[in-house]
């Protein structure tokens, strides 16, 4: 149940349908009433836009498809991993606009110092591998294979170092989202807090006193204070 | 062969993936990262054994061919220079490792050990890099590092610098790119040893600009006058650990970029005038900052760019003499520079800070700290029997040898500059070590001795005593390392046992 999850604390992917229970009123006329992001917290920005939403669940999945596209292709093709890799950040990316820095969190597969260095990992891996072999360092071994649906594939060991740069790049945009996006946002949102509370005490303070002034002028003027009996000693 | 050249690039960066992904465990990555940097060094012991007497490896990555791939080449003064720098910047991780498990830096470990490793990568790479290309991403793996070391436990001085330097450092790379663009234009190569051919038939006029391009642009990073000022503004007020690794390798880093580009793919002549020239003002006006200035963090980073002058001296020279000269000289330093700025890093601890206006009686407060000074700075001012010694008269002999008005001038100049210096440190000696120790400082001794973090403490010391050990070491194989050199020189001076090395005999 949808309702669970999120009463646990953990976004969900929700689709057309589920109801928008994050409460309140619409920020305005052009704010969905239906959740299109795993999340819905306020985005970083301006009020939500549904445009923006479904526009950018509807190309998440075709972005990413593309990044592997350009990824698999990049051997003999323009392409590769480091292209591929800043594609697929892009959608991530693209999230993090529409839906602020929850639903950035919310759709990281891996947390990017890990993404960092599991990509360093593969590809310094794939990029050492020949040296068992005899051979120098970043040679490439060759299979071809035919599957039954794309039929002829060459398979180059290169694809891994590729994917360690595709991997390392997705980590590299992503921390630098994290670091100068949510987490300049996060800073922010603490001091807007901040603000609206001292604003918020303030303005309590002020009413207070005026209260009190009006209270003391009410009893004022009706009787005089009275006096105190005990005689305090000051 | 292969497996030589590459273990000093792939190595440090699994190392560094690793150590990303343990930053959770203090203790395990700090073992990685040991573990990792000794594997450098066994590599590159075995590295120099293999090309000791003159042999050139050569190895092509992915198997594309010369001049098109990727070429990593070692030649005996890449070899002993990949020694050197991984053998100081293993002794200073574990400097930095007391220093964490004493608890007395406010580094953030977590991620200075990853950076740390990326950092020796991009030396190493800078050092074995065959083509132009790959020696501008060594150097940019290793500034890029050295960013973010730089500002590691910021403050408002520590940012301050390390604008500076990010500023400086930068402006230097767009010139070297620029560099390499027009190389590109003029031979249609980046392969260094194809450029070297290719360049020859080049309109000499052309040669020549190029040849100060390339000058001025290392000159930067290496801190030539006039090119020098960014240095002691930003090395002194970064933490100790980084500081000893950025004067110890950093600058020396450029220095063999220099040498290897001036004497591979230009004529030096066309322009040995004007280097020798800057090399006379280099350690002048270093040493003569040095003299005045009231820190002793700030005292050695300007002495660093005033010795930085007496290797441009060597190559300004440029016979098969004294390049050997220059590269014992370019250990001795490594070794020298890295020990003195350990040294201070302890003072650091002992005193608070390094401001030669309130620090007295160091030798009472702590005689070993006194020794571990005094050792490496005899040798850095040249006095017999340290390595100093051997590298500053290898280099004058040359000088003599070669004789003309500005080759006297020069050995002249050196031997004022080692006066200075001599002078440099006797003042901080006087000022700093001897004398009854002010009561605050004996304080600070009795807090820091009495904590948690005398085991850290400890290993600071014996990790100071090591380098101490090394600087000797460098003393007392003197003779081998000189006939290395030697060896070394004669390759640089003569370039076709490189050439053909890397391009083969056919493709010449």
């Amino acid at each position: 149940m949808p309702t669970e999850s999120f009463e646990t604390g953990r976004p969900f992917i929700a689709g057309p349908g589920v109801p928008d229970e994050s409460g309140g009123l619409p920020e305005g006329w052009e704010a969905p009433r239906e959740r299109w992001l795993s999340t819905v917290v306020r985005p970083a920005f301006g009020p939500r836009s549904v445009l923006l939403e479904v526009v950018a669940r509807l190309l998440i999945p075709a972005i990413l498809v593309l990044s592997v596209f350009l990824l698999v292709s990049g051997h003999d093709r323009p392409g590769g991993g480091f292209a591929g890799g800043l594609v697929a950040s892009m959608a991530y990316v693209l999230r993090y606009i529409a839906g602020g820095r929850q639903e950035l969190i919310a759709g990281l597969p891996l947390r990017p110092n890990a993404l960092l260095s599991l990509g360093m990992l593969i590809g310094c891996t794939a990029a050492g591998l020949p040296l068992l072999f005899g051979s120098p360092v970043l040679d490439t071994a060759k299979w071809e294979l035919v599957l039954p649906v794309f039929g002829d594939v060459k398979v180059l060991s290169a694809l891994f170092f590729e994917v360690g740069v595709y991997l390392i790049v997705v980590g590299l945009v992503l921390s630098v989202v994290a670091a100068l996006g949510a987490r300049m946002e996060a800073e922010e949102e603490e001091a807007r807090t901040e603000q609206e509370q001292r604003i918020a005490r303030q303005a309590r303070r002020t009413a207070q006193r005026s209260d009190a002034v009006r209270a003391a002028e009410s009893q004022d003027t009706p009787q005089p204070p009275p006096m105190n009996p005990g005689g305090e000693t000051r | 062969m292969n497996v030589l050249l590459a273990i000093p690039l792939i190595v440090p960066l699994l190392g560094a993936a690793v150590t990303l992904l343990l930053r959770r465990t203090p203790r395990s990555q700090q073992i990685a990262s040991v573990l990792t940097l000794s594997v450098v060094v066994v590599n590159a012991a075995v590295l120099l054994w293999q090309t000791r007497d003159g042999a050139i490896m050569v190895s092509q990555a992915g198997n594309w061919p010369a001049p098109l791939g990727i070429t990593l080449v070692a030649d005996p003064m890449a070899a002993l220079l990949v020694l050197t720098s991984s053998v100081v910047l293993l002794v200073v991780l574990l400097y930095a490792i007391g220093q964490d498990i004493g608890g007395l830096s406010r580094a953030t470990p977590q991620i200075f050990h990853p950076i740390y490793l990326v950092l020796t990568a991009g030396v190493c790479l800078s050092f074995i890099a065959g083509d132009l290309f790959n020696l501008f991403v060594g150097f940019e793996i290793m500034l890029t590092a050295s960013y973010a070391l730089i500002t590691q436990a910021p403050t408002r001085a520590r940012v301050r610098a390390s604008m500076i330097y990010t500023v400086v450092s930068l402006t230097s790379s767009i010139l070297f790119l620029t560099g390499i663009a027009l190389v590109y234009a003029l031979t249609g190569t980046v392969n260094m040893a194809d450029i070297s051919e290719k360049l020859g038939t080049a309109p000499p006029e052309l040669r020549m600009v190029l040849a100060l391009l390339f000058f001025v642009f290392f000159g930067i990073k290496a801190a030539i006058v006039p090119m020098h000022f960014w240095l002691p503004d930003s090395y002194p007020v970064a933490l100790t650990r980084i500081s000893a690794i950025f004067a110890a390798l950093l600058t020396k880093v450029a220095v063999y970029a220099i040498i290897r580009t001036q004497t591979l793919l230009f004529l030096r002549d066309d322009i040995s005038t004007v280097i020798m020239v800057v090399a006379i003002a280099t350690m002048i006006v270093g040493i003569l900052g040095a003299l005045v200035q009231d820190d002793i963090n700030r005292v050695m980073s300007f002495a660093l760019v005033s010795h930085i002058g007496f290797m441009i001296f060597g190559l300004a020279l440029g016979t098969a003499a004294a390049l050997a000269g220059v590269v014992f000289y370019l250990v001795h330093h490594i070794v020298v520079q890295a020990t003195l700025f350990m040294v201070n890093g302890l003072i650091r601890q002992y005193v608070g800070h390094t401001s030669l206006r309130a620090i007295r009686g160091l030798t009472t407060v702590s005689p070993v700290l006194a020794l571990f000074f005094f050792l490496p700075a005899l040798s850095l001012a040249g006095l017999p029997p340290m390595s100093g010694f051997i590298a500053k008269v290898a280099l004058f002999e040359a000088g003599v040898a070669s004789g003309g008005t500005l080759a006297w001038t020069g050995v002249a100049a050196g031997v004022l500059t080692s006066l200075l210096t001599l002078i440099a440190i006797f003042r901080i000696w006087t000022r700093a070590f001897w004398g009854t120790p002010r009561p605050d400082m004996v304080e600070a001794k009795k807090q820091l001795r009495s904590g948690s973090n005398l085991g850290g403490l400890h290993v600071m010391t014996a990790m100071t005593g090591v380098m101490v050990g090394v600087g000797l070491l460098v003393a007392v194989a003197a003779g081998p390392l000189i006939d290395v050199s030697m060896t070394a020189a004669e390759d640089l001076v003569d370039g076709r046992a490189y050439i053909t090395a890397v391009l083969g005999e056919e493709g010449r």
